[in-house]
């Protein structure tokens, strides 16, 4: 069996002395500095999970997004005893600095002070409420703070995240800022080692917001499965565009994917994924317009994860978009990445 | 139809705010007639080729699961039905009765009516069953409607003065109108068993009864010349009394007057729609009346969307009224093949019980149906 070698944090040398003799309380502060977090698990040897609960915010009655779904992906991990409280990590709002890294000065600062015009908030799906803005904040943070930690750990997955449509300048499609965007540029930047990063969206709509911000980045490669004929109808091209048509289902759609990630993975050799596993492939979906079935997603989670585990490769993993208003069948559905994440953990990780 | 990709997106987007459902069917024929076979089935026609499909449609399933949505795959139309007719389907009705799985159809430049079998759960088939052979032929199709007697009949006519009552399974002629008026009919309806009321192309609406072939006229009070009429009937299917029933009449030009039998004088309703081309072409007006929301009345065929109005708005000196709502998805149909020429909603209907579901179809092949969202109520 592969055994995963932790990475540990290369901490400068006189500092590694002076860890030695802190007590654990500043030991966890000094954890904090180098992780995106309010709350970090150092002790725990169990799968990181990543959840805020101000992932939420309030919305008007019958709006069609579900923000339901955030808190109850985690509840139903719980519940299920996939994972307990001891495993949970706590990201931090992400700053004004790190979204300015992707997304220009001048939306930024209209999005945080509601100043967007109402064409554009009607492309987003949304209407600006300062709520709205700070879980959006505290989604990207979550998905930059499940990147650090599966940088450390090997894996690791956030309940939110994998708002792909949103562009430097603009928001469409129900995401306002773009939280794989901004994890993978933090990532590159933070630290002196030079990091390739692999973006594999598999959401049902291309990932068409990443696609531009990473167009003439050559040390990240967006990836992204999806159906052609789903919006954006206004198609980017990201580095590997696969559209598939109406209606695929388990059998050819993992055969699909078993095409491209491995010979992806061993010619761009990546130092990280960013794994987006949308549930809206799922026939379901009241958005999507694939057929695939619990069990495919399943496969499909797991396959992505082994393949790049099994090769030394750490991944984060965001849930991507799901619709339904059945948000209870919803959250289950969305929770299939995070049980696929448990089993890899178990067999792969520790 | 030069709708960009970022468009439809935008119009995507805001669709999900604007429907509550909306389900999109691309056939490979456009149709200009859609007809409720059952609760969740609808039959369609081909008209724009010499071989046309008669199509029966099941709704997409997902439509009726109601807040058990998740539970039910089927987004999609499915066909469940299908047959071959020899000529452009100009009108398509089905047929009140004890038979209940009859329809029966008119050509393009024909003299014959079809009546057909829409099959059985054994059979996929629909069978062509007989033909009434008619004097005259009719360049834009006769206009049919169902009789609403237990023995199937049909009532038939391309001008006022050949309107005929035929039982269908003799053929037999149970009744013809006693008029000599040779204007053109627009279309007809049974209110109850025996009467009925006509519209002529000119606006002209004639009131009859099966059981005796004296007609009344209400022709309208100005002419409004080069307008083409459709009308819509407000009844209480399928035993109405005339005098409760409101008639709309919409004109080529995109007027619309509202009118009630107890007062034929002067209209109860008037507006006038913003048309985008001047001389629309006439084929696909429709005017109809919402089964299930008091006075609420849609308008299609005059462009490429589908206008619902709440006719309790109309006040009599504000003439252009704000519709409740605009259906523009056809606009946005991704599949759509465009040959060039405008696009325009051929035919619409309301569902029997539903209230704010519809089913519109396009000269670009696509058949939609929808649940509009009441933003003004609120209601859902």
């Amino acid at each position: 069996m592969f055994r995963f070698f932790r990475q540990k944090v290369l901490l400068p040398e006189p500092l590694l002395k002076a860890e030695r003799s802190l007590n654990r309380k500043a030991q966890c502060a000094i954890c904090l500095r180098f992780f995106h977090a309010e709350h970090t698990c150092q002790n725990s040897r169990d799968l990181p999970v990543v959840h805020h609960k101000k992932y939420v915010c309030d919305l008007p009655p019958n709006h069609r997004f579900p923000m339901g779904k955030f808190p109850k992906v985690l509840q139903c991990l719980l519940k299920d005893q996939v994972i307990t409280e001891t495993q949970v990590w706590v990201p931090l709002l992400a700053s004004d600095e790190m979204l300015g890294s992707v997304h220009t000065q001048e939306y930024l600062s209209n999005f945080i002070t509601g100043k967007t015009d109402e064409k554009e908030q009607r492309r987003t799906g949304f209407t600006w409420s300062s709520g709205l803005v700070q879980r959006c904040r505290y989604e990207t943070g979550g998905t930059v703070l499940a990147a650090q930690v599966a940088l450390q750990r090997g894996l690791a997955c956030s309940t939110a995240g994998g708002t792909h449509h949103a562009f430097p300048s603009y928001g469409s499609g129900f995401c306002l800022l773009n939280d794989l965007a901004v994890a993978a540029k933090h990532l590159l930047t933070e630290s002196r080692i030079k990091r390739r990063i692999l973006i594999v969206d598999l959401d049902v709509h291309q990932g068409d917001g990443t696609a531009f911000i990473f167009k003439d980045e050559p040390d990240v490669f967006t990836f992204s499965m999806h159906c052609g004929k789903n919006f954006p109808l206004r198609k980017q091209c990201s580095d590997l565009d696969v559209s598939l048509d109406d209606g695929m289902e388990d059998k050819e759609y993992l055969s699909t994917l078993q095409a491209h990630l491995p010979w992806l993975l061993d010619v761009f050799r990546p130092d990280l994924v960013l794994y987006d596993a949308g549930v809206d492939p799922h026939w379901e979906d009241e958005l999507g317009r694939l057929r695939l079935t619990d069990q495919g997603l399943f496969e499909r989670d797991q396959y992505v994860l082994k393949s790049v585990v099994k090769k030394g490769i750490p991944v984060a993993t965001v849930i991507g978009g799901g619709y339904s208003r059945d948000v209870d069948r919803l959250a289950l559905r969305h929770s299939i990445v995070h049980r696929a994440a448990a089993k890899v953990w178990k067999e792969y990780v520790t | 139809m030069d709708v960009s990709s970022d468009e439809a997106d935008d119009w995507f987007m805001e669709s999900l705010h604007m429907y509550k459902d909306l389900h999109v069917f691309q056939l490979e024929h456009p149709t200009k007639v859609i007809e409720w076979t059952s609760e969740k089935s609808v039959c369609v026609a081909g008209y724009s080729s010499p071989k046309n499909e008669i199509l029966e449609l099941l709704l997409p399933l997902k439509l009726y699961a109601g807040d058990k949505q998740g539970l039910c795959p089927e987004r999609d139309f499915k066909v469940q039905h299908g047959g071959f007719c020899d000529e452009p389907v100009e009108c398509l009705r089905h047929i009140f009765g004890k038979s209940n799985r009859c329809v029966v159809t008119s050509g393009h430049n024909s003299s014959k009516l079809q009546v057909w079998d829409l099959g059985e759960d054994d059979s996929d088939v629909i069978k062509r069953t007989g033909v009434i052979n008619l004097e005259r032929t009719s360049a834009e199709g006769r206009k049919i409607a169902s009789g609403l007697t237990e023995d199937p009949s049909v009532l038939h006519g391309c001008q006022i003065n050949d309107v005929q009552l035929i039982e269908l399974a003799s053929g037999k002629v149970l009744y013809a109108v006693g008029t000599d008026s040779l204007d053109a009919v627009s279309g007809l309806q049974f209110v109850n068993a025996n009467e009925f009321v006509i519209c002529a192309n000119n606006g002209t609406l004639y009131v009859g009864d099966t059981r005796h072939p004296r007609i009344e006229q209400y022709a309208l009070q100005a002419s409004v010349t080069r307008s083409r009429w459709s009308f819509g009937l407000k009844t209480n299917l399928p035993q109405s009394d005339l005098a409760s029933c409101t008639v709309s009449r919409l004109s080529s030009c995109g007027q619309v007057l509202l009118s009630d039998f107890r007062k034929m004088s002067s209209p109860v309703g008037e507006a006038q729609l913003n048309l985008q081309h001047s001389f629309p072409s006439s084929d696909f007006m429709t005017v109809t009346w919402a089964p299930a929301l008091d006075n609420f009345l849609s308008v299609s065929g005059l462009d490429g969307t589908v206008l619902v109005f709440d006719t309790t708005r109309w006040t009599t000196d504000l003439k252009n009224p704000e519709p409740i709502f605009v259906h523009r998805g056809h606009h946005f149909s991704c599949e759509a093949k465009t040959d060039g020429t405008p696009l325009v909603v051929t035919t619409h209907v309301w569902h029997p019980w539903r209230p704010r579901t519809l089913l519109s179809a396009a000269s670009d092949g696509s058949i939609h149906v929808w649940d509009w969202v009441d933003k003004e109520n609120n209601s859902l």
